[in-house]
């Protein structure tokens, strides 16, 4: 059993400690400094939050997003075809994204995440994932006023995000991760979106995950396991049906087990960790579990971020001797 | 003649600069609370003075003494609640997220002084303003409640005493802010629970300021709200949930919002007035209030002063084409 995050780590630190990311924003934002000096600093923090997640005992860490503004633009303000909008609302959380509109054909230019993926892993002592916003929730989340239909942006999107992957590939990532959210909320477009996915992931040879939170996958599973992916992450926080839903059918992939509350501030006990590991124990082999939390944690302040992770790895730990 | 489309305001106005920098000196320990509250006592005088000389006529004491409307009300019920840190909520903006930490109660008057301080200034009513139960709760962790009913129940019960309090000290009007319900439609439900808690028994005006939404499926509900008003963002949505109103049965007041709040143009008297219309079409003038989407405080002040001069203006024209008396 391995421990992992779902992705986003809280980008500032609470007082003492400088907030130096969000100065360098709002510096970089009044002209007072440049995109080189802004690039250092979002250095300087990715390797601080990589460090915290490698204290918390995370075996497979992630660069926390740190560059990201959010999940949908930091990809396309970097692709042709998008304009970027005003703020709406990320699902039900109180965080908002400027909405991107697809106003042209959609093209990947070059790399975006590659040399993110890089740094990471140069800086690293644990390995590193790759992550990117899947075609689908990059579609749904964006308005389209360009494709005659939603279903021919999301394969366009697939095509060019393809070209992602393989950056990401030739930068060395062994493990990418595919974030779909959006599926759980418009279940009926799973063929669409199958279709989309086996798109983008053709002659990939890196090791895939697909992501989703804020929800469960009634109705998905067990399609869902035909998808070319090695490991499957479902949220059971705002999920919880997924324990009996997973139970319907040969689990034949990894798992990636969202157990602990990514949005609230609560600590799980180390015996509600064990339970929820031991729910989906006779399910999945726990060589075949990644435990993370529920979802990205910048919902969480940076200290309880990191409290969350610890608790988790001290969960896990005691599941593994518990449960062997 | 009738009588109707008064005109008033969300609650919150722009915090002058001297006062921004006041807050943030104290913040810093720079500064003493006496200080402090002496600034807020001259910005909310200067609220009054501007709506008085825009001529509104149902005020509001703007909010001064409040930077968040979540955290200024967790900061005061310390027993139960404390500020966990600092989160995201787009681009390069954050706000300290409160955490419940406790079962909630009342510790007293939270809001009492200042809206009695406003009212001495002017002889028209000012609203009392109260953040509502659900969007409390919404917009803090919880680590105390097993479920988010019973958190919301308990905060109806302490923002309750706080509304008891204010018509006490002689509130005709009383405001509960519900802005997050518009992030779960499914719960309006819970919204309404804590709302009739809040609101029971008083004899105050009540309203409930909402945020736009996916209203249409939960309309029933909405018009059930135990409240008196309804305030809502209308303008930056071109008015398409007044198509609700024309569908469904409703009794109640509604504050018509007829200035787009986040954006710096000034509306002219025209659109406003058109904006009026399209609420007259559905909603008698008595029932009808004027008011802008949302709170100002996202504006300059000069912007917030154009903007209501104008919705003004083009109420006194609309009643007088209308024979309508303010």
């Amino acid at each position: 059993m391995l421990t992992t995050v779902v992705g986003s780590y809280p980008k500032i630190p609470n007082r003492p400690r400088p907030a130096r990311l969000r100065a360098a924003i709002a510096r970089s934002e009044r002209g007072e400094i440049g995109q080189d000096e802004l690039r250092r600093v979002e250095d300087e923090v990715t390797i601080e939050v990589i460090q915290e997640q490698v204290e918390a005992g995370i075996d497979l860490v992630s660069d926390g997003q740190i560059r990201w503004e959010d999940d949908q633009t930091y990809f396309a303000r970097r692709m042709d075809g998008f304009t970027i909008d005003g703020l709406i609302r990320y699902f039900d959380t109180n965080t908002y994204y400027r909405q991107p509109t697809v106003t042209g054909a959609v093209r990947w230019r070059q790399p975006i995440a590659a040399e993110d993926y890089r740094f990471a892993a140069a800086h690293s002592p644990r390995p590193v994932k790759a992550l990117v916003t899947g075609p689908y929730t990059l579609a749904a989340l964006s308005a389209n006023q360009h494709y005659g239909s939603f279903g021919e942006l999301v394969l366009t999107l697939a095509q060019e995000l393809r070209q992602e992957v393989l950056a990401l590939e030739k930068a060395g990532a062994s493990i990418i991760q595919v974030n779909e959210p959006a599926i759980l909320k418009q279940k009926e477009d799973f063929p669409l979106f199958g279709q989309a996915l086996e798109r983008m992931m053709e002659g990939v040879a890196a090791e895939a995950h697909l992501y989703t939170w804020f929800g469960d996958i009634e109705g998905l599973f067990p399609r869902i396991m035909e998808l070319p992916f090695s490991a499957i992450g479902l949220d059971f926080v705002m999920g919880p049906a997924n324990y009996e839903i997973i139970r319907r059918a040969p689990f034949a992939k990894k798992l990636g087990l969202g157990i602990v509350d990514a949005r609230n501030t609560k600590l799980e006990t180390v015996e509600q960790i064990v339970e929820r590991v031991r729910r989906v124990s006779d399910v999945v082999p726990l060589e075949s579990v990644y435990v993370n939390p529920s979802c990205g944690l910048e919902y969480l302040p940076r200290e309880a971020a990191q409290a969350k992770l610890a608790r988790m790895v001290a969960g896990v730990r005691r599941a593994q001797e518990v449960l062997g | 003649m009738s009588e109707g489309l008064l005109t008033t305001t969300v609650g919150s106005f722009p915090k002058p600069d001297y006062l921004a920098q006041a807050r943030n000196q104290f913040s810093l320990g720079k500064i003493g609370r006496e200080e402090l509250m002496a600034l807020e006592r001259q910005a909310t005088a200067e609220v009054i003075d501007l709506q008085e000389e825009v001529g509104l006529d149902i005020l509001v004491h703007g909010e001064m003494e409040r930077g968040d409307m979540v955290a200024y009300f967790a900061e005061l019920l310390n027993e139960s609640m404390a500020i966990s840190g600092l989160v995201r909520s787009y681009g390069n903006r954050y706000y300290r997220k409160p955490i419940i930490i406790g079962k909630l109660h009342w510790q007293g008057p939270m809001t009492v002084e200042m809206w009695r301080y406003a009212q001495s200034l002017t002889a028209k009513p000012v609203k009392g303003m109260l953040t509502g139960p659900y969007t409390m709760v919404e917009w803090s962790f919880d680590e105390h409640y097993e479920s988010r009913r019973e958190a919301v129940l308990d905060m109806a019960r302490v923002i309750h005493q706080e509304a008891v309090e204010l018509e006490k000290a002689g509130a005709r009007y009383i405001q509960v802010d519900e802005p997050a319900a518009s992030t779960r439609p499914e719960e309006m439900e819970l919204v309404a629970q804590g709302l009739a808690v809040v609101t029971e028994g008083l004899k105050a005006k009540t309203i409930t300021h909402m945020c736009y939404g996916d209203f249409a499926r939960v309309f029933d509900q909405i018009a059930r709200l135990p409240v008196d008003q309804l305030d809502i963002e209308t303008a930056n949505s071109d008015y398409d949930l007044l198509e609700l109103f024309r569908r469904h049965r409703f009794d109640k007041e509604v504050a018509l919002g007829v200035l787009d709040v986040h954006d710096h143009r000034v509306e002219t008297v025209e659109e406003v007035k058109e904006g009026i219309r399209k609420g007259l079409e559905v909603l008698p003038p008595e029932r009808l209030y004027i008011d802008p989407d949302c709170g100002l405080k996202t504006r300059t002040w000069e912007e917030a002063a154009a903007k209501l001069r104008v919705m003004v203006q083009a109420v006194r024209e609309v009643r007088h084409e209308l024979g309508i008396e303010g």
